[in-house]
């Protein structure tokens, strides 16, 4: 069952076009990476994904909108987060756990665990003002999570974070998944996405020009480098007819394949000329997916 | 109410309820006037007069007996207000006599000496002198009886009875008192004490009106300059959220009022008696205070006018609130509405005076300036409702209804708007926006 489903929406500012035509829809359990540089829509699109701006065109269809109020049902981090910073720290809290109706009792127990869990009990009768940034953000993540959202939309969760507590974070958000939390969220950080997404989805200028499964892309991408070491006269590199390029370092080479050539075949052509030492097919790390495709599309938009 | 709307309710209140500020300001009223009541107590208890001692030169040997006779005032422990006694001076020692006198002033032997000088028929002036030439009510007294004295001399000498006309003028003295028609029948009232009761009442609901709408203009600007806004819209709409707000501040100027009013209605209602039975004497102010005619008609008329006036500017203070992104820059946006509310308060002193006019039942039908004039006429025709009372209500309902709805569509543009220059171009754009 489809938990949101996002379908042409476009959105401009004046004569900027910040979201220009993005479909795609996450089933229950998903884990969405947004990714994209500075600027490329990332925000204005989960916005609209919340209701907060009004897309000029295209729907989103949250939780089948069948339920009463899908409002407390997600939890969302915004890119841009502050804090009454004169309320108690577990004041703040309670107040945000009323905004999304939730008992009471069972808000207090929340906010106990969430407080020692994240290593802030002692600073629960506090004002925010007193707390430094890395304690606010952890306040703003226990907010978000609160209330057992079916949906977490985090837009850059690890802004601002030491790598402690990103670690951290990212552990609780491994768990939420485990638990069947639907996730999107947004971040540069390709090795978080890399680890914690099994969708991702690459935007820039506005454009979705990537999307899908993380292995799928990756495969897209990767079937047809091998990284090789190798012992024996390195002529096979210029006669075999199987490769494209080549980046020799000695008794280490890296390979791209002529499109439509299986590494299997390749393998076999070369297992009676050089020794192997090791042959590997090298998916590329989505960081090389992220640059590679930026690049390009960047250029196409040179050329327009 | 809607559970959300009720939880920014809650934290508008209680956050701004708990602080120093508006618990001083809350009590501050009622401290001020139970210090008023107990330094008015104290000093009418332990500060009594005491006989005031003049001497008097004078040189018509006259008017010196008629004044022993009419200031003959006792104090409330039996002794004189007033003791005189007689010098005699010649022409010869009169400079000698007027300087023991200045001695004796000096020395605080006396309080001050008259001279009454033998022309004084024509010159009709009498000299005084003292080391404390302030206390005028006494000095009223005194002036008082001498014209007397010197008027029935005046009298005689033309070969009237001053007795007789005196008494003839005192039984010509006739008393006003103002009645004022109502439904009920006719009501005798003092017109000080209204006049002074709406005009205190007005100036709290208009400034209250003020100093929380501003309020409500920070909390929204709080918001966004502390980028909170993103966080709570995800949970709550928009409008949601600044009704909660203005709701939730309302409640706190309406809890001041009700502090003030009550303290008011008591003071008005058992103030003077108490004192009176405390045996103190009570000043002219407190008779004032005691002739207010602060029902809880009125005092209800005054929760929900202040209620309603409130809805009206505050919902245009939010509106600037999400126009802006600093208080200064809120400023210039703010000064045409507290304008608003000042042109409604000058409206209301004239209207006050003459609440049945045509220009004041059109006034009072403004809806910016309902609160106060249609509030005022309400308050100096209690218990008469003024024409157009009823229909004021439904008049200010449906303008709070059409500024909400068109501010909530610029309060959720701009409330996200960040680091743009403010201008009601904008503002109206953002009126249009899907």
């Amino acid at each position: 069952m489809a938990i949101l489903e996002v379908k042409n929406i476009s959105k401009s500012f004046a004569s900027l076009k910040a979201v220009d035509d993005i479909s795609f829809s996450i089933e229950e359990g998903d884990v969405l990476g947004v990714l994209g540089p500075n600027g490329a829509g990332k925000t204005t699109m989960i916005r609209m994904i919340m209701n907060i701006i009004v897309p000029d065109n295209g729907t989103v269809t949250l939780l089948n909108s069948t339920e009463k109020s899908t409002a407390n049902l997600i939890g969302y981090l915004p890119e841009e987060r502050g804090i009454y910073r004169k309320m108690k720290l577990v004041n703040v809290l309670l107040f945000l756990a009323k905004l999304k109706e939730m008992k009471m009792s069972e808000a207090k127990k929340q906010i106990d665990y969430w407080l020692k869990r994240l290593d802030l009990m002692k600073w629960k009768k506090k004002k925010i003002e007193e707390l430094s940034k890395g304690m606010q953000q952890k306040l703003q993540f226990i907010a978000t999570i609160l209330h057992k959202p079916k949906l977490l939309i985090l837009d850059e969760p690890f802004l601002g974070l030491d790598p402690i507590n990103t670690k951290l974070i990212k552990e609780i958000i491994m768990e939420l998944k485990a638990n069947g939390t639907t996730i999107i969220f947004s971040t540069h950080q390709m090795e978080s996405a890399e680890k914690l997404c099994n969708k991702i989805m690459l935007i820039n200028k506005g454009k979705q020009i990537l999307s899908g499964k993380i292995g799928k892309v990756k495969e897209s991408f990767g079937k047809h480098n091998i990284h090789l070491e190798y012992g024996g006269k390195d002529d096979f590199l210029k006669e075999s007819t199987y490769i494209k390029k080549f980046d020799n370092f000695g008794n280490y080479v890296e390979i791209q394949l002529k499109d439509d050539m299986p590494s299997q075949d390749f393998l076999k052509e070369i297992v009676p000329i050089i020794q192997i030492r090791k042959f590997e097919i090298k998916e590329p790390s989505l960081n090389d997916i992220f640059i590679e495709t930026v690049h390009s599309h960047g250029k196409e938009d040179d050329h327009e | 109410m809607n559970k959300k709307i009720w939880a920014v309710v809650s934290r508008e209140f209680l956050t701004r309820a708990k602080t120093k500020g508006y618990i001083i300001g809350t009590l501050m009223f009622p401290v001020i006037l139970i210090f008023l009541f107990g330094g008015i107590f104290i000093f009418g208890r332990f500060f009594q007069p005491s006989t005031q001692h003049f001497e008097v030169i004078d040189q018509t040997g006259k008017i010196f007996p008629q004044m022993v006779e009419m200031l003959s005032d006792t104090l409330k422990n039996g002794s004189l207000k007033y003791s005189f006694t007689e010098i005699d001076a010649t022409e010869e020692n009169l400079e000698n006599t007027l300087e023991e006198l200045r001695t004796k002033v000096l020395q605080k032997v006396i309080d001050g000496f008259f001279i009454i000088p033998d022309n004084i028929l024509t010159s009709r002036q009498v000299k005084y002198s003292a080391r404390n030439v302030s206390n005028f009510d006494d000095l009223r007294d005194i002036e008082r009886v001498i014209s007397k004295s010197v008027g029935n001399i005046r009298l005689e000498n033309l070969g009237y009875s001053p007795e007789v006309i005196r008494q003839e003028m005192y039984a010509g003295y006739i008393s006003l008192t103002s009645y004022q028609v109502t439904e009920k029948g006719e009501i005798s009232k003092s017109g000080v004490s209204n006049f002074l009761l709406t005009y205190l009442l007005t100036y709290l609901l208009m400034l209250f009106i003020m100093i929380y709408g501003q309020a409500v203009t920070g909390s929204v600007i709080e918001e966004k300059s502390q980028r909170i806004t993103e966080t709570i819209i995800s949970s709550i709409k928009p409008i949601e959220l600044m009704m909660g707000k203005i709701v939730g501040i309302c409640l706190l100027g309406i809890t001041q009022l009700t502090v003030i009013g009550s303290f008011i209605i008591l003071l008005s209602t058992y103030g003077s008696p108490a004192l009176v039975k405390m045996g103190v004497e009570t000043p002219k102010l407190l008779n004032i205070i005691g002739n207010l005619q602060f029902t809880p008609v009125v005092f209800a008329f005054f929760i929900l006018y202040f209620f309603m006036g409130f809805l009206l500017y505050a919902t245009l203070f939010a509106a600037v609130g999400s126009m802006v992104n600093t208080t200064d820059e809120g400023q210039q946006f703010l000064t045409p509405i507290i304008f608003l509310n000042i042109i409604g308060f000058f409206i209301m002193i004239t209207v006050a005076q003459n609440p049945d006019t045509p220009a004041a039942f059109w006034a009072s039908l403004i809806p910016f300036f309902t609160p106060s004039v249609m509030f005022a006429r309400i308050a100096v025709s209690h218990p008469t409702l003024p024409s157009g009372a009823i229909l004021s209500i439904f008049t200010m309902g449906i303008s709070i209804y059409l500024i909400i709805s068109l501010v909530a569509k610029i309060y959720r543009v701009g409330i996200l708007m960040y680091g743009k220059k403010p201008s009601l171009k904008e503002a109206i754009k953002w009126i249009k926006y899907k």
